[in-house]
């Protein structure tokens, strides 16, 4: 379950993206700078992800508030198209100049998601290793499975899903997808004890 | 890890695109990877020709005459000139979307001095190559805005008896200039009575052209097209008044400004090949929208009407 919460939302931070320039371009354009803006704050929200996800995993890691994280991703994504067309046109009237304008934007719609999404990782890894020993291939695979998801979400998305659906109703079938992810995740409520001198951990309800 | 697929991204968007093969007579001239595309300028040694191109020959954006560089080369720079019959007046303020080789705009500016022409190019390196290779020149009545069409169309302040929308090229269509709501502000830039004309090109019937023509129908009550003969180029016409000229008009007014303002392209002719939209309305397209435009995709899906 917690392989297939990492996968989905790898899958969906890239689907986002891709979305992303589409919720951009009729007030920003198309050009580099809208690229460059909207990569770079999709990778800073990541890595301000990663951080705060490996900070908050050391105290209490448990799956329910894993479930929490991506819920609120979820639901950021669910009102994504209450608030992006006034954001878009309130920076638009302010016109901030062909390279801060869609910064601006960008940071304003995509940062919080994709800090969210990104502490997905982090914490993700946490809960699972549960022997030191293999901590290392508990990682590795979830590394592989968080970027397989996001190949997988860039693929499906530029290839099909933009000419099955309009760009807000994919966004927010992907806020109700992750809402749905969170549900068992917050129910479950895994959390795992990392005993110091045994060989292998044990994941147990505390319930 | 999502790192690299950025820089995987990045190092493909580098990667210069060339290497296609020139005719014998062909020789390349100068060569670019701009911000947004390969140019490629070309001269046909033996033509007395220059092009300015992406890529394949079919992706061919403009060119001149090297010998009458004030001559319109291609079929659908001329057929775009129709359009002007469908004005009840000279046109004071003008705009192009979209600068090419500017083989439209200096061929206007040279009947119509007095007319007042902006003209929107993204690209500064399409900008440079026009005035270095196509005798292009602004001056204080024809400026180059560089921005994004759709950008200059929200951001201008004023009104347009004539807008031309040049800006797609043959493989890459910037969703963003196709859209419902990019028509209805090109629509609340012209004045009362204004004309539209854009270039929509269909090597075949596809998805995306019907979906183009709706779109068009949908923020204009009336429109024409004129297809090319030797390309696949259809010229859409479109008014904002209630009612638009039927062909008869038009090849009358067209015949009219043909002598008055001495074309050497026979506007008559062109003129003749008037369609009314309906003949290529398709109720099972659908309408374009910022919110739904996989233009990409539907250019290579075949059109679903018959």
């Amino acid at each position: 379950m917690i392989k297939f919460a990492v996968f989905i939302c790898g899958a969906i931070v890239m689907s986002f993206e891709i979305l992303g320039s589409r919720v951009l371009a009729p007030n920003f354009g198309s050009s580099v700078f809208v690229w460059g803006s909207l990569i770079s704050v999709f990778l800073s929200g990541l890595s301000a992800g990663y951080y705060l996800g490996g900070r908050i995993s050391d105290v209490n890691p448990s799956s329910r508030k894993l479930a929490v994280m991506i819920m609120t991703s979820g639901i950021l994504f669910v009102t994504f198209p209450l608030y992006s067309t006034p954001v878009s046109d309130w920076i638009f009237e302010m016109d901030l100049g062909v390279r801060l304008s869609p910064l601006v934007a960008s940071i304003i719609l995509f940062f919080v998601p994709s800090d969210f999404l990104g502490i997905v990782s982090p914490y993700t890894a946490k809960l699972m290793i549960c022997s030191l020993h293999t901590s290392g291939k508990t990682i590795g695979t979830l590394y592989a499975l968080s970027t397989f998801g996001s190949i997988i979400g860039t693929l499906i998305t530029s290839f099909y899903l933009i000419t099955l659906a309009g760009v807000n109703a994919l966004i927010m079938g992907q806020g109700v997808l992750l809402v749905a992810l969170a549900i068992p995740l917050y129910i479950m409520n895994l959390s795992c004890s990392i005993e110091p001198t045994a060989s292998a951990g044990v994941i147990r309800d505390i319930k | 890890m999502l790192q690299k697929i950025y820089l995987a991204a990045f190092c493909l968007m580098l990667i210069p695109l060339q290497g296609f093969a020139l005719e014998p007579s062909e020789k390349l001239i100068f060569e670019k990877n701009s911000l947004y595309q390969y140019i490629q300028v070309i001269e046909d040694t033996v033509k007395k020709e220059r092009y300015v191109r992406n890529q394949k020959k079919e992706f061919t954006q403009g060119g001149i005459y090297v010998n009458a560089p004030d001559k319109l080369r291609f079929e659908f720079t001329q057929l775009f000139f129709v359009s002007l019959a469908f004005l009840d007046r000279d046109p004071n303020d003008v705009l192009f979307v979209g600068l090419g080789a500017g083989a439209m705009p200096k061929y206007f500016t040279g009947r119509y001095p007095d007319a007042v022409i902006d003209i929107a190019e993204i690209d500064p390196d399409m900008v440079a190559v026009a005035q270095k290779y196509f005798y292009f020149k602004e001056n204080e009545r024809m400026k180059v805005h560089v921005e994004d069409g759709r950008l200059f169309v929200k951001r201008t302040k004023k009104s347009y008896d004539w807008i031309i929308l040049d800006a797609y090229q043959n493989e890459s269509i910037p969703f963003h200039l196709t859209t419902l709501e990019f028509l209805n502000e090109v629509k609340s830039r012209l004045k009362e009575n204004g004309v539209v004309a854009a270039n929509i090109i269909s090597p075949y019937r596809n998805k995306f052209f019907d979906s183009m023509v709706m779109t068009y129908k949908k923020a204009f009550p009336h429109f024409a097209i004129f297809k090319g003969k030797n390309s696949a180029n259809f010229i859409f016409v479109a008014t904002t008044g209630s009612k638009i000229r039927n062909k008869d008009s038009v090849k009358a007014t067209a015949r009219k400004i043909q002598s008055a303002r001495k074309f050497d392209i026979d506007l008559e002719a062109f003129a003749s090949r008037y369609e009314p939209s309906k003949e290529y309305e398709w109720g099972g397209a659908k309408i374009l929208t910022d919110d739904f435009a996989p233009v990409n995709l539907y250019q290579y899906q075949k059109s679903g009407a018959q």
